[in-house]
């Protein structure tokens, strides 16, 4: 069993200085060999602006935290605090989460997908149209309103889902592996596009990939996970100076810090 | 789509159809006419329509009759069954214990309880209402709690995350992503209603078409019979154009066939 680091498992966590704060908080299922523990007693704070990674094997754990940190899935122990209140269940507001691209609705368009989280609050219609539209042009997709998801292509589509996360504009934003469906080039495209937006708006991001470039691309900070049961290796700050650019990638410390990741990941299975 | 692969056909498919459906009028007119099948079995198509046309009157009430019960009945095989099969398939506690009682109702061919319900209500036009909304319950329920089940569950996570409440859910969510289901519900629930209200009228009724058919048969008078049969074909074409009307006002968020 990898060793956990003391700073890191003990570390007193002070809730008002984070946006985010996990406490102790592990996760059960019941199966029929018993009980399978995907989360076990996790712990770590997200400070205000920043854009922190989890990476970790398959199966650690990663989606069943982000669950979690939105409200939609309730832990068996500990407290995931945000704005200083537990969560019983989800904050809107406070806590929005950008799916993969197959979360759209597909019998809205690109506007009304962008415009959902509104209508559900209450925003009158052209209010929420306008806003839908101006998010849409920063996605770069001006002309596509009107157009079903049927009609796009899979990174037009995850350009609509970040719009739409950036729309509903909550505090928090999580993703899980919102690139995970795309080719290389849209991959990194979209990296380039949502750090961009993030520079303009600075939410607090918690940002799931399996990609070890490109969590060290996008991260502050990222958080390594153990597989089964899925508990916090270490975390490690992404110390490369922003903005990043394709350049960074090909630098010795890009490379330095991609493989330490590499390397915990690797003996913890 | 597709077009560039193969050639393009001589004759477009929807004037094949027709050309089909003329095929059949001429065997139907031809058979009988050249002494293949004996006339008391099937009269040629056009005596039929003459008997038709010479007793107008009598043919025309009937189609009312008919109509207004297969209308009636299908207001109530798809309002109510819309809304049982929601509920079927989206309550948790519904799914496990009534679900597989209505799936299972339905494989009973519901015909043995016809002589009860006249027993009950009579003979008149609300057995045939009830009868036929009865046989389109099922399938309109059981497409309906089907389609409800296999909505993706990233689309209900990702309205719940965004603040949906229950009831958000259930029609903003659950509805349209059944769509698919709920007109392939209305196709079968369609068909299986426009049995019930004619096979209930074959069997015990004073009017519609369905009376008109046995009351001929039983006195061989087959150009009647099969005037009657012409009609409840008509009628089985005009719901196929409304379901047909409903897909397309539902579904351009599908790619489009040709
Ligand atoms: N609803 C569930 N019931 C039982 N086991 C589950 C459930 N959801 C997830 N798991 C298990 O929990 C573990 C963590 O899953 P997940 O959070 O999806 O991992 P990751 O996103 O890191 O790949 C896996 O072993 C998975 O099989
Ligand atoms: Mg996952």
């Amino acid at each position: 069993m990898a060793e956990v680091t003391d700073s890191m498992a003990h570390a007193p966590i002070s809730s008002e200085k984070f946006d985010l704060s996990v406490e102790q908080v592990s996760l059960h299922f019941e199966t029929p060999n018993g009980v399978l523990k995907a989360v076990d007693e996790v712990s770590f704070g997200v400070e205000t602006g920043r854009f922190v990674g989890l990476v970790g094997p398959s199966g650690c754990g990663k989606s069943s935290l982000l669950l979690m940190m939105a409200g939609l899935q309730k832990a068996t122990f500990g407290d995931i605090i945000v704005e200083g209140e537990p969560l019983t269940g989800p904050r809107p507001q406070d806590v929005g989460v950008i799916f993969q691209e197959s979360s759209l609705l597909p019998w809205k368009t690109a506007s009304e997908n962008v415009e959902f989280p509104l209508a559900l609050r209450g925003v009158d219609k052209a209010e929420r149209k306008q806003l839908a539209t101006d998010m849409l042009k920063l996605v770069g997709l001006s002309g596509f309103e009107d157009r079903h998801p049927f009609e796009l292509s899979g990174g037009m589509k995850q350009r609509v889902s970040i719009a739409r996360g950036f729309c509903q504009d909550p505090r928090i934003l999580l993703m899980d592996e919102p690139f995970a469906a795309l080719d290389e080039q849209t991959r990194m495209t979209l990296g380039d596009e949502l750090l961009r937006i993030w520079e303009g708006h600075r939410k607090t991001v918690v940002f799931v990939t399996h990609s070890l470039t490109e969590a060290v691309y996008l991260c502050d900070d990222v958080i390594v996970m153990s597989a089964q049961p899925g508990r916090i290796l270490e975390r490690i700050e992404i110390d490369l100076p922003r903005p990043r650019t394709y350049e960074t990638m090909a630098t010795a410390d890009f490379g330095r810090l991609r493989d330490r990741i590499w390397r915990l990941i690797r003996g913890s299975e | 789509m597709g077009r560039d692969s193969c050639e393009a056909p001589f004759i477009s498919p929807a004037t094949l159809r027709w050309l089909f459906l003329a095929v059949i009028v001429v065997v139907w007119e031809l058979v009988p006419r050249l002494g293949l099948v004996p006339s008391v079995m099937l009269a040629p198509a056009s005596e039929a329509m003459i008997a038709g046309f010479q007793d107008f009157g009598t043919f025309a009430r009937a189609l009312g009759i008919t109509f207004g019960q297969l209308a009636s009945a299908l207001i109530f095989a798809y309002g109510i069954g819309a809304l049982a099969g929601l509920l079927l398939g989206s309550v948790y506690f519904l799914r496990e214990t009534l679900l597989p009682i209505v799936s299972s109702i339905y494989a009973v061919p519901l015909v043995i309880v016809y002589p009860l319900l006249t027993a009950w209500v009579g003979i008149g036009p609300e057995s045939k209402v009830i009868f036929g909304a009865l046989y389109g319950f099922f399938p309109m329920a059981l497409s309906v709690a089907a389609g409800v089940q296999t909505v993706d569950r990233q689309y209900i996570l990702a309205a719940r995350s965004m603040g949906a409440r229950t009831s958000q859910i259930l029609f903003q969510i659950m509805l349209p992503a059944s769509v698919p289901s709920i007109l392939s519900g209305l196709r079968i629930g369609g068909a299986m209603t426009a049995i019930g209200v004619v096979v209930a009228e074959m069997m015990a009724a004073t009017g519609g078409i369905g009376f008109l058919i046995t009351q001929n048969r039983t006195m061989f008078n087959t150009a009647e019979v099969y005037f009657g049969i012409f009609l409840v074909l008509i009628l089985t074409g005009l719901l196929d154009m409304f379901i047909r009307l409903m897909e397309r006002c539902f579904t351009n968020w599908y790619p489009k066939e040709t």
